[in-house]
């Protein structure tokens, strides 16, 4: 029903735009091209949550009169988890709806091609979610911009947080602590593994396992055998779904064993689906990724942005009613915040400073952003590195946190400064994975 | 440095051979029409994801019990193998074998687009889950192992039909010559509608398993379509036994070289056998020219 409930607005939404378009000039717009997966095998792992707090960032400015005037005239296409159908449906907006802005994005297969289209057409895109660190690094994009992580992040964050747990939780000095790193072999998920491997081993962790596989594979069995074989303390895991949940089935059906198991976002940050797929055994998994806004102590940001974070929660749970507010999975965080930074800090700017909301003046815009730490809602501080660096367009502000899910409830175990819970490994005895 | 033969490869071998009975399974039907009716299903694997969603209603959501659950799904599968041939193969029968083709591309992307209208596209699953079996340090699934024991089952039922029933022996007829079977009283319409009936049924015996395995969603086909359709190729399309056999040699490729390599070098190295096989013998390795 909560589908049918998206869609029904979505659609709505749409048809509003079109009548919009179709009446008289009244009203300044600048219109937006968003681009989500909302079918296919992606939308379930994470870029429909995404969608969904894009479009209540929007919806919240245009009832509150839009922003200097302008209304925000959104067209939302479906990217069908397909590379290809994106970059089709990216030419379209920009080219027959004429679209002043690219926004959205949740696979990073679908970021890099489309990073570069940006930048070949001159046209600005505001990615929200997708990570891969080789979206920007070394090629000196000028019109693409990221609020979100990257990838590298995620791989040092989960070492660097077993490094500081490992003899105290495992009972292990980091240089004899054995792990496997697994993940899909797209962009996301290799760009991740990748810099687990030089995070670990610059650790000195022994690096026992490190293998890709395609996210569509009907079959894991051989991974497991050879993790089984391997004896990891700690698996790294990077995917989507449904790749997750047949690793999680086969591991399980195979007797695979782990001390800790930590996952980085995607598929791991839907922790109600595998609660549903897996009860009790999805208890204690780490993941890695942004804070969800609403694990976040609002004293910790600036003022008035946690009335913002309750804002999107109420919004979100309205169209998925059964959902736990701790639940509400860190991809509807993103969707939102990085839409709210843009549409709150970036096109203000533009539009008072820069005259508008021509290509230029939103690029001169979003490259004079300086948010503090503590200045959006996921915490982080924005400030993009700019052209001529070898990130450029990344935000070199950009933070993350370490989660787990114990009993049921998402807690913040990493960094220490923050954390709301002591992180639990070993698995306990008795635990379906435990060793 | 790695032992060659130590337990860890058998355990893979044996993954193998459990991974070859559920492609074994998945293959039956497909080769059963197109050895019949001469037509492929394209849309095979949305049959089967079509059963996997009836058994997750009537177990999940109902409340049936699983295995009655099961048999509606099967016998819901089969129904729609039925229709497919009435409402979409029966118009085309006579038509190019690529219009065929396209045809039931057609309702594939039909099926694809349906399921997620209608059942969105959230991940389901039955919530069913099995310990492993474990014998010494070897590891292994119970939902395969129970693939394995139906597909050698329903093969051992299949060839017995055939070769045993009054009607089996239409259908083998049919398929050698379907231009004298109607002169000798048999009528090709009704046992062609049978054959897709069995074909779909086969296909919701494959979901009875597979819901065991594997979440539901309108894009599963993907995962097992083309392999199902490649293993058919390898095996002889229309060759029940050479696909039953050509779907543990591809699932060794994977299991055993996956072991050895990276899991998706398995892969590549079971596709790089098809290729040679379709050099040095196109019609597979048991078809006939």
């Amino acid at each position: 029903m909560k589908i049918w409930r998206f869609c029904a607005h979505t659609a709505l939404a749409l048809t509003m735009a079109g009548l919009a378009a179709a009446a008289p000039a009244q009203q300044k717009e600048i219109k937006i091209g968003v681009i989500y997966d909302y079918t296919g095998p992606l939308a379930a792992g994470g870029s429909l949550p995404g969608a969904m707090g894009t479009k209540a960032a929007i919806d919240m400015i245009n009832e509150r009169g839009g922003i200097e005037g302008y209304k925000i005239n959104a067209i939302y296409a479906d990217a069908q988890s397909k590379p290809d159908i994106a970059i089709n449906e990216m030419t379209r907006l920009i080219d027959q709806e004429k679209v002043d802005l690219i926004l959205g994005v949740f696979s990073s297969g679908q970021c890099v091609p489309m990073a570069q289209m940006a930048d070949a057409k001159k046209k600005v895109m505001w990615a929200t979610i997708c990570v891969a660190s080789d979206v920007v690094k070394g090629k000196n994009l000028t019109h693409f911009f990221r609020v979100q992580v990257h990838s590298d992040q995620y791989g040092e964050t989960s070492c660097k947080f077993l490094n500081e747990n490992s003899k105290a939780k495992l009972g292990k000095d980091p240089k004899d602590l054995r792990v496997a790193i697994i993940y899909e072999d797209g962009p996301y998920g290799a760009g991740i593994g990748g810099s687990n491997e030089i995070n670990c081993k610059a650790l000195g962790m022994q690096v026992v396992l490190k293998e890709g596989y395609s996210a569509t594979t009907p079959d894991l069995s051989s991974l497991i055998t050879k993790l089984r074989r391997a004896r990891a303390d700690v698996i790294l895991h990077t995917g989507y779904n449904p790749d997750i949940t047949l690793f999680w089935r086969q591991a399980r059906e195979q007797g695979l064993k782990w001390s800790a198991l930590i996952g980085h976002g995607a598929g791991y940050a839907q922790y109600d689906k595998l609660h549903a797929a897996f009860g009790k055994d999805a208890d204690l998994i780490f993941n890695v990724d942004p804070a969800a806004a609403q694990l976040l102590d609002p004293k910790t940001l600036k003022p008035g942005l946690g009335d913002v974070t309750k804002e999107m929660v109420k919004r979100y749970i309205a169209q998925v009613k059964d959902h736990k507010v701790d639940e509400v999975p860190p991809h509807v965080s993103m969707g939102f915040n990085h839409t709210y930074v843009f549409l709150t800090d970036v096109l203000p700017r533009a539009i008072r400073k820069y005259g508008g909301i021509s290509t230029e003046a939103l690029r001169k815009a979003a490259l004079d952003t300086d948010i503090p730490v503590g200045g959006t809602i996921q915490g982080y501080g924005v400030k993009f590195y700019p052209p001529g660096t070898p990130m450029s367009g990344q935000n070199e502000r950009s933070s993350m946190v370490v989660m787990q899910y114990i009993n049921n409830n998402t807690k913040i175990v990493y960094p220490t400064a923050i954390k709301t819970a002591d992180p639990i490994m070993p698995l306990p005895k008795g635990h379906t994975f435990a060793p | 440095m790695m032992q060659i033969f130590d337990v860890f490869l058998l355990e893979a071998v044996l993954n193998g051979l459990l991974l070859g009975g559920l492609l074994a399974l998945l293959s039956l039907g497909l080769n059963l029409v197109f050895g019949v009716i001469d037509v492929v299903w394209i849309c095979y694997a949305e049959l089967i994801m079509v059963g996997m969603y009836a058994i997750y209603y009537l177990y999940a959501v109902f409340g049936w019990p699983l295995l009655l659950a099961m048999a509606a799904g099967v016998l819901l599968v089969a129904a729609a193998g039925a229709a497919l041939h009435q409402f979409v193969i029966r118009p085309v029968l006579a038509a190019e074998p690529i219009n065929q083709l396209l045809v039931t591309g057609g309702v594939l992307f039909f099926l694809q687009a349906a399921a997620t209208l209608a059942f969105g596209i959230e991940f389901k699953n039955i919530g069913v889950s099995f310990p492993p079996i474990v014998v010494g340090d070897i590891s292994f699934s119970m939902p395969r192992l129970i693939s394995f024991g139906v597909a050698l089952a329903g093969m051992l039922a299949l060839y017995l039909f055939l070769k045993r029933s009054y009607l089996g022996t239409a259908i083998r007829a049919i398929s050698q010559d379907r231009g004298i079977m109607p002169l000798m009283g048999v009528n090709p319409h009704r046992i062609f509608i049978i054959t897709s009936a069995l074909g779909g049924g086969l296909a919701g015996l494959a979901a009875c398993l597979l819901v065991l395995q594997y979440d539901i969603h309108p894009a599963i086909g993907l995962s097992f379509g083309p392999i199902t359709f490649l293993i058919c190729v390898l095996g002889g399309l229309g060759n029940m036994a050479g696909g039953f056999v050509a779907a543990f040699i591809f699932a060794q490729f994977i299991s055993v070289g996956g072991f050895f390599l990276a899991v998706e070098w398995g892969y590549v190295i079971a596709f790089v056998f098809f290729i040679a096989v379709m050099f040095w013998r196109p019609q597979g390795i048991w078809g006939s020219k």
